[in-house]
């Protein structure tokens, strides 16, 4: 198992490595630079720009001198973003994503597991038609949608919750139940069928004839078991709660690092893109590792090597 | 043994995600901003006596002003902003020799007067008494000049260096391309030292400020009202984050309190500020909202006290009961308008050209996809402006005459039909409202002369590639007036090789007209000379003027004395904040 942790860890770095490469290249070879706009800046201003930030080297030679800067921890300045660093940036987005992030899991997890299991329970009677019904709705509406939906109802009308912003935990609310709509969906959708498939299992019968109760059999048995696959999804899971997050952060105004990254592309800030893509491999790769290890916690019948 | 671990680990797992639930209650009041941490006005300063004689009883008590900033300002270093949300701050917490009135006429602000020589080439301006910083530091004569010469440093890279071409000795600093002469920039630091010792900006004392033109710009007083020409200090400037709200020198009536990136920005009253009346409100909280959805809700929620109405909005606020009145439209000096390529295709003919012109209803254009706001514009100087021609419209919507320019641009061309042609390339950015209008035009065109369209929508920086490559027939476009003079939107769009010349034109008579103009001290020869030059550009049809923005505001009842101009950044009276004052409500 430490063999295969290691390894795994190991394994990160040239997924990075890759990442970074495809994208340095992708992003110098789609057309528009930085300093194109609709004022055209002069030529003269454009060559200092670009000797400033040495985007006047070949591309080969600027990826690295980006590698050189990684190496030391300078992510290297913003282009447009002039009086601050890419380092400074990040740092101030970082914990707020990270914040709604794991807001949305575990309001994900706390709603989804139970809604799950709760219409296993209560198969093809009402608890199962409203679970499935709201999870069907939470899965086909896009979080922009849906964003838009609790703010015209939640702020606008009912004037309960700020309608934007990240200011004191009344501001929390709407974008983390936005960013947690489709997880909460899927994972009571798995949990269900897998807690369904469970009930048909031996083990289960084997519990039942034994004498022990409806809920012991839920507790002990069926759930931990029921987990299993509901363990698998937390991988994209996590992911889309990561890639979800630009969404939601756009559209309730949340200083994350997620605008930062689709304003990037359109403004070409190569330093800040490269960052904030390499951050988001790095999480899709450390949570899809943590997933892994945590399946073989809770399935015994898993071994790695 | 084993079965413990399992059930240890998941009992752990299922603890965690237990006690990690920070229970976050939502209180039911939704606060707005910080309101309780408005800064008063401690040393109130000398002119807001007056300010708040002026009215009143009917003032609210807290004097707070919430908008939105849509974006977090690029950069607020005065020299090297550019972008509208840089600017829109800048205005209240920067101020030059010299200002815009409501009227976006030129009145002193650091200056207390200021003479202009015989032969309009040299401004001298003489500085008012007392004037300090927000960190108590006088302002000097050099601080102008210091700032000056940096935009015009070429390390400095500022976008705005362009505007100081005027200047004595430009021409030795910012290049050719950038001034259209034929010096190259210095490369050398020693150059550059050299190029801006000989700059026509000196301070022969701490209270004058000399200005030398290399040719007489009567608008140049324009140019010095812009917040490139602020007074900046170097100890302050070079110095690490300086821009930050903590370490921030503001010289005008606002100072900045507080930037926390990417969320909010707050400015509050400068009591250092004696260059002119002080601010009635306490504070302004500036939002970053991004998205035009958000905002509309904010303000519908109360969460803004004005705010742009988004473009899937304009029709709804204004048939809205409670909306409606809150209603503010406020034309912009800006324009849209659509380049035809006049080097290449079919669009090089000029019959062809004003065919397409005088085939399009832009009031119905405007009706259909502008919902309704924004003036018909047939020529590029905008209404309000020294030079704008409200008459001057040679090709006016008449699809008769255009069928008889089409067939004589035909039969030029050796062609039977537009169809010939082939899909013409029709290009256009995505992600800012623009199909629709594309679209009405091509199929304007198409049913008029059996014209073949390829709608090319391409993201941002790709569009302006490849407009700027040629390669469209006809390519949207648009232009924001910098300063509120004919010279800044008629040079470098329709002259020769200009900088934002899409369309290609050139046309040497123009140029030369434009030189004249530009030269002329009378003021009313110089209009006139603006005129010819335009009737003569716009006769050609280069491009096909469209729409003179008018944008449209929801503003809450409650925000009283603004002062809207065409010059605004993103809000109406955002040239002055320090005249708003909010009333009880």
């Amino acid at each position: 198992m430490k063999r295969y942790l290691v390894r795994r860890v190991l394994w990160i770095i040239p997924v990075l490595v890759a990442v970074s490469l495809i994208t340095f290249f992708l992003m110098h070879a789609v057309p528009g630079g930085p300093w194109d706009q609709e004022k055209k800046l002069s030529p003269e201003v454009i060559a200092r720009l670009n000797q400033i930030y040495g985007l006047d080297q070949p591309v080969y030679m600027q990826y690295l001198n980006w590698i050189g800067g990684i190496l030391q921890g300078n992510l290297g300045p913003s282009y447009v973003f002039k009086d601050r660093t890419v380092n400074d940036i990040i740092a101030g987005g970082i914990p707020v994503t990270i914040q709604l992030g794991i807001q949305a899991f575990i309001l994900a997890v706390l709603v989804g597991l139970p809604l799950g299991i709760v219409a296993a329970l209560g198969h093809n009677r009402w608890p199962d038609y409203v679970a499935t019904g709201l999870s069907v709705v939470w899965i086909a509406t896009p979080s922009f949608v849906l964003a838009i939906i609790l703010i015209i109802v939640f702020s606008v009308d009912l004037k309960w919750f700020p309608v934007a912003g990240w200011e004191g935990p009344q501001t929390w609310v709407l974008p983390t139940i936005a960013l947690a709509a489709f997880p909460i969906a899927v994972i009571a959708r798995y949990t269900r069928a897998s807690m369904l498939e469970v009930t048909r299992k031996d083990y289960v019968r084997t519990a039942q004839s034994k004498g022990i109760t409806g809920r012991a059999v839920v507790y002990r048995h069926m759930i931990r078991n029921a987990l299993i696959p509901v363990v698998t999804i937390m991988g994209p899971i996590l992911a889309f709660l990561v890639t979800g997050s630009f969404i939601v952060e756009h559209v309730f105004a949340v200083p994350g690092v997620g605008r930062y990254y689709l304003s990037a592309i359109t403004t070409r800030d190569y330093p800040l893109l490269m960052a904030t893509t390499l951050i988001y491999a790095f999480a899709v790769a450390v949570l899809n590792l943590v997933v892994d290890i945590l399946y073989a916690y809770i399935d015994p019948r898993i071994r790695y090597s | 043994m084993f079965m413990k671990k399992r059930l240890m680990a998941t009992v752990g797992v299922v603890a965690v995600i237990a006690t990690a639930c920070g229970s976050s209650t939502a209180s039911t009041a939704p606060s707005a901003s910080t309101a309780a941490s408005g800064a008063p006005a401690s040393g109130s300063p000398a002119g807001s006596a007056a300010a708040s004689a002026s009215a009143n009883a009917n003032l609210a008590d807290q004097q707070l002003l919430k908008i939105d900033l849509t974006n977090e300002p690029p950069t607020l270093d005065p020299d090297k902003a550019q972008d509208s949300t840089s600017i829109e701050v800048l205005n209240q917490i920067q101020r030059g020799l010299v200002y815009f009135d409501k009227d976006l006429k030129i009145v002193p602000e650091m200056a207390q007067s200021y003479d202009v020589s015989p032969d309009s080439k040299t401004l001298t301006f003489h500085l008012k008494d007392g004037l300090q910083y927000s960190n108590g530091d006088p302002i000097l004569a050099k601080d102008f000049v210091y700032s000056i010469k940096r935009t015009a440093d070429p390390r400095t890279a500022a976008p705005y260096a362009y505007v100081l071409c005027e200047i004595a000795g430009s021409d030795k600093l910012l290049g050719s391309s950038t001034c259209n002469t034929t010096t190259p920039t210095p490369k050398t630091d020693a150059d550059i030292e050299a190029a801006l010792a000989n700059f026509g900006v000196s301070a022969p004392d701490d209270k004058t400020v000399v200005v030398q033109l290399n040719t007489p710009a009567a608008y140049f007083l324009d140019v010095l009202a812009l917040w490139i020409a602020v007074p900046v200090q170097e100890k302050w400037i070079t110095s690490p984050n300086a821009t930050e709200a903590e370490n921030y020198v503001s010289s005008g009536p606002f100072m900045l309190k507080e930037w926390t990136h990417n969320s909010k920005l707050v400015i509050v009253p400068n009591p250092k500020w004696t260059a002119g009346p002080g601010p009635t409100l306490t504070e302004v909280d500036m939002s970053m909202l991004n998205d035009p959805a958000t905002a509309q809700a904010s303000y519908e929620a109360g969460d803004l006290d004005m705010v742009l109405t988004p473009a899937a909005d304009l029709r709804r606020v204004k048939d809205d009961p409670v909306l409606g009145p809150q209603v503010v439209d406020q034309a912009q000096a800006g324009i849209g308008y659509y380049d035809y390529n006049t080097v290449k295709g079919p669009t090089a003919n000029k019959d062809f050209r004003i065919a397409l012109t005088e085939a399009i209803d832009k009031q119905n254009l405007i009706d259909t996809t502008w919902g309704g706001t924004g003036a018909v514009a047939n020529s590029m100087v905008m209404p309000g402006m020294q030079g704008y021609q409200p008459d001057l419209n040679p090709y006016p919507y008449n699809l008769d005459d255009a069928k008889k320019h089409m067939a004589t641009a035909l039969a030029a061309l050796g062609k039977t039909s537009c169809a010939d042609f082939g899909k013409l390339p029709f290009g256009y950015n995505t992600g800012a409202d623009h199909e629709n209008r594309v679209a009405y035009m091509a199929q304007q065109w198409t049913k008029a002369f059996g014209c073949q369209f390829d709608q090319v929508g391409l993201e941002w920086k790709v569009f302006l590639k490849r407009r700027q490559a040629g390669d469209f027939i006809i390519s949207r476009d648009a232009w924001g007036a910098d300063y509120p003079h004919p010279n800044n939107q008629l040079a470098g769009i329709f002259t020769c090789g200009g900088g934002n010349n899409s369309s290609q034109y050139c046309n040497k008579d123009f140029d030369a007209l434009i030189a004249q103009a530009a030269a002329e001290p009378d003021p009313t020869k110089q209009t006139a000379l603006y005129n010819q030059a335009q009737t003569m550009m716009v006769g050609d049809a280069p491009v096909i003027f469209l729409r003179f923005v008018v944008a449209r505001y929801e503003i809450k009842p409650y925000v009283t004395n603004y002062f809207g101009t065409p010059g605004d950044s993103q809000l109406p009276g955002d040239k002055f904040f320090e005249t708003i004052q909010i009333a009880k409500h």
